[in-house]
């Protein structure tokens, strides 16, 4: 009994959530701020994540998530409900990245070319230097690749998505995605062996 | 060992410090802000189309429930220059050459008219025109009763063009041919109309007067326009 009653109050609760997921919907359909605000407080850790993994460049990472937010009452009316929001916000941000990408890239020569790269002081320095050397490497290495690539390394390897999930977000067949990150991988070894720390 | 680089790679970008609450709000407020900026120019937009869009539709239907909207479409086309394509009614003569005249000494066959335009509502013609060429009512001119604005001088023209094609009365062929060519010495049949006349000339027998009409187009004032006719018909009046 007390088995059953556990399940009937999570029925309970699934349907109810759901509910609110459903009129959250309608909200962000009609554009409420309130609604916006609700998602980003929601989710905006998540989408942000992404964009600073893919672009490897916060301001610009920042300026994708804006983009993201600001068109979501406009992109959420393509939204079937068949996946998750937080992966239906993934996927207006890869929408959106090809801009932010070319800008992250810029920022990075420009910043390369003035020798100014950013400095803070680390915990455990030499950890920290070669964990962020290394970081750095592969995000130079990432500008080499093709955006669709680039995407399916970041969703696959980096976030740990699954094959499945990476190609609802892209909105491409599973198998196309598993083809582009094998080249992606391939070429960044590659990139990685050049850089002379392979 | 590049593999284990790769991974070594990927992990360290995967652990990236994540971003400072400071930012994450000071975007949040940019978003917000955004979303605002969209909500007004969505509003001032639908402020400035609503009333334009009611104004249209009012008036839309104000036109086709008075029927005005015809005779203002109909302006409209002409003042673009687009001929109207159902409306047979408003087309104006279409600037056809005549066809080359049969060279006899005695009576040169009159061009081919252009497509004589439907008949209107003639217009007032100079008072002595209009009294020595009546216009021959038809159906269709009694019938149109529309209060459509005909071209003064294109109604000219089809008097002038009736009488010397349709009738074959040369004496008022010629009064309307000279009553076109005073009320529109430049107009848009004027070559035409000149040349005609000249044929009138001829039929009346009136020869050194079509001579001196005839010559500019054997000159080519007129281009290549009826030039070897008029050279022709000179060579016949040659004294």
């Amino acid at each position: 009994m007390t088995i059953f009653g556990l399940t009937m109050v999570t029925e309970q609760a699934l349907a109810s959530e759901a509910q609110l997921g459903d009129e959250l919907i309608l909200r962000l359909q009609r554009a409420e701020p309130s609604a916006v605000a609700e998602v980003y407080d929601a989710h905006h850790a998540a989408v942000r994540a992404f964009a600073k993994r893919l672009l490897g460049d916060a301001a610009s990472a920042e300026d994708l998530v804006h983009e993201v937010f600001v068109s979501l009452p406009q992109a959420v009316r393509k939204f079937r409900g068949d996946s998750a929001l937080r992966t239906f916000l993934i996927s207006i941000a890869v929408n959106h990245a090809r801009h932010y990408v070319r800008a992250a890239q810029r920022r990075r020569r420009a910043m390369s070319a003035y020798g100014d790269t950013e400095t803070r002081e680390p915990t455990d320095p030499e950890h920290e230097a070669r964990r962020k050397e290394l970081a750095e490497l592969l995000t130079r290495a990432l500008d080499t690749l093709p955006l669709d690539q680039r995407v399916a390394f970041v969703l696959c390897e980096v976030e740990e998505r699954t094959s499945r999930e990476a190609a609802e977000i892209v909105g491409a067949p599973e198998a196309t995605l598993r083809t582009r990150l094998f080249h992606a991988k391939k070429k960044l070894r590659l990139a990685l062996e050049t850089e002379g720390l392979g | 060992m590049s593999k284990d680089l790769l991974a070594e790679a990927t992990r360290a970008l995967r652990e990236t410090e994540p971003v400072s609450e400071f930012e994450a709000r000071a975007t949040r407020a940019r978003v917000m802000t955004g979303l605002h900026q969209t909500r007004v120019r969505r509003r001032t937009r639908l402020a400035f189309l609503l009333p334009i869009a009611a104004s249209f539709v009012a008036v839309s239907a104000w036109g086709a429930a008075s029927g005005q909207a015809r005779v203002v479409l109909d302006r409209l086309e002409r003042f673009v220059g687009v001929t109207p394509h159902t409306s047979s009614s408003a087309k104006p003569a279409p600037r056809k050459l005549p066809a080359v005249p049969a060279l006899t000494a005695r009576s040169p066959e009159p061009a081919a008219p252009a497509p004589s335009p439907e008949p209107e509502p003639v217009p007032a013609a100079p008072a002595a025109v209009a009294e020595a060429l009546p216009v021959r009512p038809t159906a269709s001119a009694s019938a149109s009763a529309r209060p459509e604005r005909i071209d003064p001088t294109l109604a000219l023209y089809r008097v002038a063009h009736s009488a010397h094609f349709v009738d074959h009365d040369p004496v008022r062929a010629l009064a309307a041919w000279d009553a076109y060519l005073s009320a529109a010495p430049n107009g848009q049949f004027a070559p035409e109309a000149r040349y005609n006349r000249a044929l009138s000339l001829v039929r009346l027998g009136r020869n050194q007067e079509a001579r001196s009409a005839l010559e500019p187009f054997a000159n080519g004032a007129y281009g290549g326009y009826r030039k070897a006719e008029a050279s022709a018909l000179l060579e016949h009046l040659a004294p």
